[in-house]
């Protein structure tokens, strides 16, 4: 966690890691769901560009 | 209470009441009922005496009115009002320049002849389903003082709900319109994913971010929907479509298919919800269950993009301004800005299955109904619900039943309907709203299944209480 929020710029003390820990293992739980989740292999990622 | 924006439109058009007149109606309930709940972060009486005035000159001199002449609204306050400082419910934005225009809607209902009266409280950054905002205080619930109004759009939905305007504009990423207005009791539209243009409006998922309005009538909602439509090159997602009115058909087409949605839609309603569904159903003749299996994946998929993005969109000012953050959002910020883009792009794969399917259902029927929230208002501060006997935080799980739909850009109305079910005779007086979700495209769809409701007596607008405010 120390080195990701190191590569993002962020620079924390131990209190703010701790939480953001707790965040972000939230988060992962949820996206856990999406991990494991069975497609297609040439399925593709909706479209978020418009030319 | 004030009156619905038809009538109001109509009573000016006429000539029995004057717009001056109406606003001074709108400012006095708006100062003897928000020092209460808290709606308001910012009041533009001068800027709206100024608007109401044309309005009668232009009745005096014989002008036609526009189609919202005289009505009184108010904005989230996300959107750019020319001369305020746009904060988006956040102190890190506090020190901006005002902005130099109105956002392309807010213009739209000037155009349009409506009356703008203020700037409504919001969760900060419009990140949550609570209006909880750390800066700007709780906005609370009209009908019960000690709940929330819900969020992100938590003002626009209790100004509505209070009785003090007739429309009201907000913003929904994940459920930010709906989820308010369940909570409140007030009709919302959420229109497709890229019909209404959100130029200068502050952004938070670009993916995701949609507008649209609150009202306390169905045919309020409908002019000011129709009043908003139209391209706009300045929103990259805006689909440039002509403008498709809805406000002149709000009657349901004869054979219409509606499927109840179950599955996670059931599983993750409480018991008055779906009493509300149970309610919405009958009046509208529907017996058949639907099945959407990506719902639960869809949630997750959008929690992901949601996270990455408010993240990533955030992180200039989460180094440099950490602490000027709420304690609620930085961290979670912070967390989303750590997402791995194989999340990301594993979620917005998922995100096209899941609308893929979507459009199947859509085969078999043309609207699809759920419950827009899993239960009454929480309680101010309730850290979780309970719902069927499984706990889930309450500032996400608020928006459980709408962020599947939000993540596929599918229309919805949400209706207030009043189950009268719960644990107690507080919650018994508390509505629960319905979500008519139509295929993309179809507001006018969504928008008479609302009418329909709104015409038996099951979506309706009310006041409660003795004093009208949940006393």
């Amino acid at each position: 966690m120390r080195a990701a929020l190191a590569l993002q710029g962020y620079a924390f003390d131990d209190a703010e890691i701790a939480e953001i820990v707790m965040q972000f293992s939230r988060l992962e739980a949820i996206a856990r769901t999406v991990f494991d989740y069975p497609l297609p292999f040439a399925s593709e990622p909706a479209p978020v560009f418009r030319p | 209470m004030i009156g619905s924006a038809a009538d109001i439109a109509q009573q000016i058009a006429r000539g029995t009441r004057s717009a001056t007149a109406v606003l001074a109606q709108c400012k006095a309930l708006i100062e003897a009922r928000d020092p209460d709940l808290n709606c308001f972060t910012a009041k533009t009486f001068q800027r709206a005496e100024r608007e109401a005035a044309a309005i009668d000159d232009s009745y005096a001199e014989g002008k036609p009115l526009p189609p919202l002449a005289g009505v009184p609204y108010a904005v989230k306050n996300l959107f750019d009002v020319e001369g305020m400082v746009t904060l988006a419910g956040a102190k890190i934005n506090a020190g901006n320049s005002p902005a130099a225009a109105d956002a392309t809607i807010v213009a739209r209902m000037r155009r349009a002849g409506a009356v703008l009266v203020g700037a409504l409280n919001m969760e900060e950054l419009a990140y949550g389903f609570l209006t909880e905002n750390h800066h700007y205080g709780v906005t609370r619930n009209p009908h019960d003082r000690t709940r929330g109004a819900g969020g992100s759009s938590g003002g626009s939905a209790a100004a509505v709900g209070a009785g003090m305007l007739p429309i009201t504009l907000g913003s929904d990423t994940s459920g930010s319109i709906r989820v308010p207005a369940s909570l409140c009791g007030v009709f919302g539209l959420k229109p497709t994913y890229g019909r209404l243009p959100r130029s200068g409006a502050y952004p938070f998922v670009n993916s995701f971010d949609h507008v649209g309005p609150f009202a306390n009538s169905v045919a309020g909602l409908a002019l000011s929907y129709d009043a908003m439509q139209g391209p706009d090159p300045a929103d990259p997602a805006c689909a440039q479509r002509d403008v498709e009115p809805a406000g002149m058909a709000l009657s349901l087409p004869r054979g219409i298919r509606i499927g109840i949605l179950g599955g996670w839609f059931h599983e993750w309603a409480d018991t008055a919800a779906r009493r509300s569904v149970q309610l919405a159903a009958a009046a509208l003749g529907a017996n058949e269950r639907a099945e959407f299996k990506s719902a639960e994946v869809a949630r997750a998929a959008a929690y992901i993009i949601t996270g990455a993005e408010g993240g990533a969109l955030h992180r200039p000012r989460l180094i440099e301004q950490y602490a000027d953050f709420g304690p609620a959002s930085r961290s979670r910020l912070v967390a989303g800005g750590l997402i791995p883009a194989s999340w990301v792009i594993q979620a917005q794969r998922v995100r096209q299955h899941a609308y893929a399917e979507a459009m199947g259902l859509f085969e078999r029927f043309d609207l699809l109904i759920a419950a827009a929230a899993p239960a009454v208002a929480p309680r101010v501060g309730q850290e979780t619900l309970l719902i069927n006997g499984r706990s889930i935080p309450t500032k996400a799980g608020l928006g459980v039943l709408t962020q599947p739909i939000s993540c596929i850009g599918l229309p919805v109305c949400t209706v207030p309907v009043w189950p009268g079910e719960g644990d107690s005779p507080a919650e018994q007086a508390l509505p629960v709203g319905v979500q008519l979700i139509g295929a993309p495209w179809r507001e006018g769809l969504c928008l008479a299944a609302a009418r329909t409701l709104e015409q038996a007596g099951i979506a309706t607008v009310k006041l409660t209480g003795s004093d009208g405010l949940g006393r």
